[in-house]
C-alpha cells in the first residue's frame, strides 16, 4: 500500500487531535509558566534555616521596630514589630520593602571619583590630605548616634566643623528653643495625652513623625478604644489626606498659616478665652481673615474650638514662630498633652550653613538626604548607599545599606519620651562598603569604635536605672541585673524608653512673632524626603501617591 | 477498504499521539534522580521508636517549620556506624564525620513565591502529615526523585497521575490543590495568605 500526501495529512490531523487529549500541551504550558518564574537572572532567596529577628529601622531617624524574616542569613521579609512602644507595629512603605533596597540597581558598589571609578585607598589618601590642608566640615543628617560622636571628635582640634541637617519636625520646634533656652531636639509632642490637635498643614495622618504613631491614636479613637472625643483640626489650603480624615478642615489661602495663627491668637486674647499675656499680635482679625480668605466668624469659631477641649496642641509643619506662639497662649508648652521636654541632652549642633563655604573638604554622611547639596567649592566626599543621580560630590563612597552596619538609634524627633535602640548588622554587603565613621577611624586613631561608644551609652543608661526596656517583654531598667543584660536586649532589637520629664517650661516671648514664616533650611527642601534614600526612591515614594507633597496636591 | 482508509489513518495518528502523550512524554519530561542515601522511615519508626513525624521534622516554638533534620540530629545516634547498611555508611562517612548537611532532594519543595506555614496546617487545622505527604513515613525506602526538566520542580507538585483526574488528597501540591482543600474546609485566605 502506497502512502499518499493525503494519508500524511490525515495522519497529522489525527495526531494533532490525539495530542489534545494528552497532557502534552497543557503540561508544557503549565511548566513553561513556572519556568518563567525561575529564570536564572531572577534572584532567589537562599535556602537554609529560617528565623525571625528583631531590629530597628535605620532608613530614617524614626527608629521603627522591625521583624526581619531571614533565610540562610539573608533578609527575605520585613514587617512591623507590634511590641515596639514608639512605632507600635507600623512601618512606612519604604521599610516594608527595605530588604530589597540592598539589591537596588542604583546601589553604590564602587568608589567613584569624578566620572570614573577609584579605590578606598585613594579616597582615604585624598581626604587625609585635605584634612591637613584646611578645615573639614562633616555634615550629619541623623545626629545623636555613635557615629555622630566620631564625627565631632574628628573635627575637634582640626579647625573643622560638625554640622547637622535638621528634619522638618526639629525645625518646627526651633522657636521653643529661643523662648525657653532648651535645645529644639529635646522637645517633643505629647500626642498620646492631648485632646485637641491643631495642625497647620502638618501631614499628621500621612507620614509625619514616627509612622503609625498618630495614625494608631486616630484609629483607636475611631474604634472607641481611646478618647473618642479627640479632635484633629487640620488647617490646609487643599483637601490633603489628613484634612480629609480630620475632625474639622479649615481651608485657607496657601502660605497664610502664620497669618491665621496670628488671627487666632488675637481672637483668643480679645475674646478673653485665654489669660492676658501682655503681648498681642499686630495683625487684626479682619486683616487675618482677609489674608487667609476666611471670614472673621470662622476665625472666632476656630478660637472657641481651640479651648473647648484642652489640653490643646498646635503643630506647625516647619519653623513658624507665629504658629508655635499659639502653644504659649494656650499654656501647652511643658504641659501634659502639649509640647514637652523628653531629654536633658541635646544632639543638635550648628546647622549646615556658612561653614561649608570656607571648608577645604566637606564630608557628607549617608544619613543626609540626597537632595542636600552644599554650596561650596570645597572637595566633597559623599557617603551614600544608593546613587541618587547627578551630584556635585567629587567622591562618591559606597556606604552600608539597610541593616548592614552597626548603628544606634537615639530619640526620634517629635517623640514625647527619650528612647535608645541599637540596630545590629544583620546583613552582609556583597561588596566593600564603609560607613563614614569607619572611614574616619582608619584616618584618625583617636576615634573610638562605634561598638565601644554604644557600650558606653548602655552603661550610662544602666546607671540611670530609669525607664523600661521593651524587648519580647517590657522589663523595667531597674530589674536588669547588669549592663550586659541591657546590651543584650538592645542588640536583639529591644528599645529602651525613658520616662516623661515633669515640670513646666518658662517661656519668654519678648515680642509677638511676625506672621511671616521663616525657615533657614527652606533653601534646600520643604518636603520631608526620607534620609539615605536616593532621589529615585523618594520620587517613587511621592509618585506612588503614598504621600502627597504640597505642590502635587495643588496640581 | 478504500472508504475506511482515511478513518484508519486518522485513528492511527490519534493512537500514536496518545501513546506519545501518555507514555513517552512523562518519561521525557521527568528525569529520575537518586537520593544521596536510602533512608528507611519504617525502620526508624519500628526500631528507634520515632513514631511521631515531629520528632525529626520539628515545628519550632516560633512556628517556623525546621524542615528536614540537620545532620547534627542524625549524629545523635549515628556518630559512628551502628549497623551494616550501605546507607548508614554513606551517612556517617560522607556527611556526619565531615559535618556536612545531606543534600536531600525534597519532593514537596515549593517555588519561592509560595509562603506555606506548617504550624498553621498542623497545629491549628489539625491536619495529619499524611494528608499532604501520603504514607511517606511508612515506606522502607526512599522513592526516586523525579525532576521536571522544564519547571525544575519535583513531580510531586503536579502529582504522579499525569491526568490529575483522580488526585487523592495527598497527590498534587499545586495551587489548585491548595484551593480545593481550602474550599472543602471553608477556609478563605486570599492571595496574600500564600503569596506574601
Amino acid at each position: 500500500m502506497k502512502l499518499s500526501r493525503r494519508d500524511l495529512l490525515v495522519w497529522s490531523a489525527g495526531a494533532a487531535a490525539g495530542l489534545l487529549a494528552t497532557p502534552v500541551p497543557w503540561k508544557i504550558l503549565d511548566d513553561t509558566s513556572i519556568w518563567s518564574q525561575n529564570w536564572p537572572w531572577i534572584p532567589q532567596p537562599a535556602r537554609g534555616p529560617v528565623e525571625t529577628k528583631q531590629s530597628v529601622c535605620t532608613l530614617c531617624p524614626k527608629g521603627c521596630g522591625l521583624r526581619v524574616r531571614m533565610a540562610a542569613g539573608w533578609a527575605v521579609g520585613v514587617a512591623g514589630l507590634n511590641t515596639h512602644p514608639l512605632s507600635r507595629g507600623a512601618l512606612c512603605p519604604l521599610a516594608y520593602a527595605a530588604h530589597q533596597l540592598n539589591w537596588h540597581p542604583q546601589r553604590l558598589r564602587v568608589v567613584q571619583h569624578g566620572t570614573g571609578s577609584s579605590s578606598w585607598e585613594q579616597a582615604r589618601a585624598a581626604f587625609a590630605k585635605a584634612s591637613k590642608e584646611g578645615p573639614v566640615v562633616i555634615i550629619d543628617g541623623y545626629p545623636g548616634r555613635a557615629a555622630s560622636a566620631s564625627f565631632e571628635t574628628y573635627t575637634e582640634g582640626r579647625d573643622g566643623s560638625y554640622c547637622v541637617v535638621p528634619s522638618p519636625e526639629i525645625r518646627a520646634l526651633t522657636p521653643y528653643e529661643s523662648w525657653t533656652g532648651v535645645p529644639a531636639d529635646c522637645f517633643g509632642y505629647d500626642l498620646e495625652n492631648t485632646r485637641t490637635i491643631v495642625s497647620f498643614g502638618t501631614p499628621l495622618l500621612d507620614g509625619w513623625g514616627t509612622p503609625g504613631r498618630f495614625a494608631r491614636i486616630w484609629a483607636e479613637r475611631a474604634a472607641g478604644t481611646s478618647d473618642p472625643e479627640l479632635r484633629l483640626i487640620q488647617i490646609d489650603s487643599s483637601m490633603s489626606r489628613t484634612a480629609a480624615r480630620a475632625w474639622r478642615w479649615m481651608r485657607i489661602r496657601e502660605g497664610t498659616e502664620a497669618a491665621l495663627a496670628s488671627g487666632l491668637a488675637r481672637a483668643l486674647l480679645e475674646q478673653n478665652l485665654v489669660p492676658a499675656h501682655g503681648l498681642i499680635p499686630g495683625t487684626t482679625l479682619a486683616e487675618s481673615a482677609d489674608q487667609c480668605d476666611v471670614s472673621v466668624e470662622a476665625i472666632l469659631e476656630m478660637a472657641r474650638n481651640l479651648i473647648a477641649r484642652s489640653p490643646t496642641l498646635v503643630i506647625a509643619r516647619d519653623n513658624a514662630p507665629a504658629i508655635a506662639a499659639l502653644n504659649i497662649l494656650l499654656g501647652s508648652v511643658g504641659a501634659r498633652g502639649g509640647v514637652v521636654r523628653h531629654s536633658q541632652h541635646s544632639n543638635l549642633r550648628s546647622y549646615a550653613g556658612s561653614e561649608v563655604q570656607n571648608a577645604r573638604a566637606v564630608l557628607i554622611d549617608s544619613s543626609v538626604p540626597w537632595n542636600f547639596v552644599p554650596q561650596t567649592d570645597a572637595e566633597v566626599f559623599r557617603f551614600a548607599a544608593w546613587d541618587g543621580g547627578p551630584t556635585k560630590a567629587d567622591w562618591l563612597l559606597p556606604a552600608p545599606g539597610f541593616l548592614e552596619d552597626l548603628t544606634d538609634v537615639p530619640t526620634p524627633s517629635a517623640s514625647s519620651v527619650e528612647s535608645y535602640a541599637v540596630a545590629a548588622p544583620l546583613l552582609k554587603s556583597a561588596t566593600e562598603v564603609h560607613s563614614a565613621a569607619q572611614f574616619l577611624s582608619t584616618i584618625d586613631a583617636r576615634l573610638i569604635p562605634t561598638e565601644k561608644i554604644i557600650h558606653n551609652r548602655c552603661e550610662d543608661l544602666f546607671r540611670r536605672r530609669v525607664g523600661t526596656v521593651h524587648a519580647h517583654n517590657a522589663i523595667p531598667s531597674s530589674e536588669l541585673a547588669s549592663v550586659q543584660k541591657l546590651e543584650e536586649q538592645l542588640w536583639q532589637g529591644g528599645v529602651w524608653v525613658g520616662e516623661p520629664l515633669p515640670g513646666k517650661l518658662p517661656c519668654r516671648l519678648k515680642e509677638w512673632p511676625s506672621a511671616t514664616p521663616s525657615s533657614p533650611a527652606d533653601a534646600w527642601t520643604t518636603v520631608w524626603i526620607p534620609p539615605v534614600m536616593p532621589a529615585l526612591s523618594s520620587k517613587l515614594y511621592i509618585e506612588s501617591t503614598l504621600r502627597d507633597a504640597p505642590e502635587r496636591r495643588q496640581a | 477498504m478504500r472508504r475506511w482508509r482515511n478513518p484508519l489513518v486518522f485513528a492511527f495518528g490519534v493512537t500514536v499521539a496518545l501513546f506519545i502523550g501518555w507514555v513517552a512524554f512523562p518519561r521525557v519530561l521527568y528525569s529520575q534522580k537518586q537520593q544521596p542515601l536510602d533512608f528507611l522511615h519504617k525502620t526508624h519508626a519500628e526500631k528507634s521508636g520515632l513514631t511521631d513525624c515531629a520528632e525529626c521534622h520539628v515545628i519550632r516554638e516560633d512556628g517556623i517549620f525546621a524542615g528536614l533534620p540537620a545532620t547534627e540530629k542524625c549524629a545523635g545516634c549515628h556518630s559512628e556506624r551502628i549497623g551494616e547498611s550501605k546507607a548508614e555508611a554513606i551517612l556517617v562517612e560522607s556527611y556526619i564525620k565531615p559535618a556536612q548537611e545531606t543534600p536531600w532532594l525534597v519532593y514537596s519543595r515549593q517555588p519561592a513565591n509560595v509562603w506555606f506555614s506548617h504550624a498553621i496546617h498542623v497545629k491549628r487545622a489539625s491536619l495529619s502529615c499524611a494528608e499532604c505527604h501520603s504514607s511517606h513515613g511508612e515506606q522502607n525506602s526512599v522513592r526516586m526523585y523525579e525532576l521536571n526538566r522544564i519547571s525544575g520542580y519535583s513531580r510531586d507538585l503536579w502529582g504522579h497521575s499525569m491526568s490529575r483526574l483522580r488526585n487523592g488528597p495527598h497527590e498534587g501540591m499545586k495551587m489548585s490543590d491548595c484551593e480545593k482543600c481550602h474550599r472543602q474546609r471553608n477556609v478563605e485566605v486570599g492571595c496574600l495568605g500564600c503569596h506574601q
